[in-house]
């Protein structure tokens, strides 16, 4: 696929795509730019307040009922609920379990407990289930049919 | 995740599932009254059963728990599931007279007991494994 970025102060800021047929590619290219423009604010342990774009998002968990961001940068708090984070990053977000939201992009692998249950590794370590109830949709996700 | 989460998921599941114990025994009484000519129990036989089942059910749902423990070696998390569901069944089993309590049937029992549990924990570990690798190649 071809491209091409043009510098022109005069310009409105806008990204085209020209295709043939809507491919997953394209919808990746898509979802990429709509997050880029959602940013989300973040508290460190120091309560300063930093704005995290989902790009860099691990995944959002849930710990004792208070809503946390995964980075490379730490962790920071986030003052959403985990519905109202999930309808804002939906285009590279899956619920994987009542408390996880995780970064499909960030995904390292997917392996078995010996609980009987799907895991999911992250790119940063990061370990949690997914759900009986969320199987179906990570595979949706994933585009496992 | 915190010590206490675990405790909370236990409790959770238990109490979610707890109830399916006794219908499922109730089920099996129902079966029973059935093939059974002279089927009958006492009041004490029903309220024993009914608390029991639910315990099993609470424990069974709750243990699951222990494979989720991720600072639990993979052999503990195995061996406490295993120990909490046998313990529990085979206390439910003889609390209820469904085993007698002698040493021969003890052990066969467990012996039934421990070949059943690998059978499904294997099964369903295989299972998810598979559905595992073929998400792993899909997100290549």
């Amino acid at each position: 696929m071809k491209f091409q970025t043009i510098i022109d102060n005069s310009c409105e800021e806008k990204v085209l795509i020209y295709a043939k047929q809507r491919t997953k590619q394209i919808e990746d290219i898509e979802s990429y730019i709509s997050n880029i423009e959602t940013e989300l604010l973040g508290y460190d342990e120091n309560r300063d307040t930093v704005k995290l774009s989902p790009t860099e998002i691990y995944c959002f968990i849930v710990e004792e009922n208070k809503i946390y961001a995964l980075t490379d940068s730490g962790k920071f708090r986030i003052n959403q609920r985990l519905y109202e984070i999930e309808e804002l990053v939906s285009a590279d977000f899956v619920k994987i379990n009542q408390s996880c939201l995780c970064n499909i992009r960030k995904i390292s692998k997917f392996g078995a407990s010996l609980g009987g249950s799907l895991t999911v590794i992250l790119k940063n370590g990061y370990k949690d289930y997914v759900s009986r109830r969320q199987v179906k949709r990570v595979k949706e996700r994933i585009g496992l049919k | 995740m915190m010590k206490n989460n675990y405790v909370k998921k236990f409790f959770l599941r238990g109490m979610m599932f707890g109830g399916f114990g006794p219908i499922i025994c109730s089920i099996v009484y129902l079966i029973l009254q059935f093939i059974i000519d002279d089927f009958t129990l006492s009041g004490a036989d029903v309220f024993t059963s009914i608390v029991s089942t639910y315990i099993l059910a609470f424990i069974h749902a709750g243990a699951s728990v222990f494979n989720q423990i991720e600072h639990w070696p993979i052999a503990k998390s195995l061996f406490v599931h295993f120990l909490s569901l046998y313990v529990s069944y085979s206390l439910c089993y003889i609390i209820n007279s469904w085993i007698p309590f002698e040493p021969a049937v003890l052990l066969i029992f467990t012996l039934i007991f421990v070949v059943v549990y690998f059978i499904v924990w294997i099964t369903v570990f295989v299972c998810i494994k598979t559905l595992g690798n073929r998400l792993n190649k899909s997100l290549k």
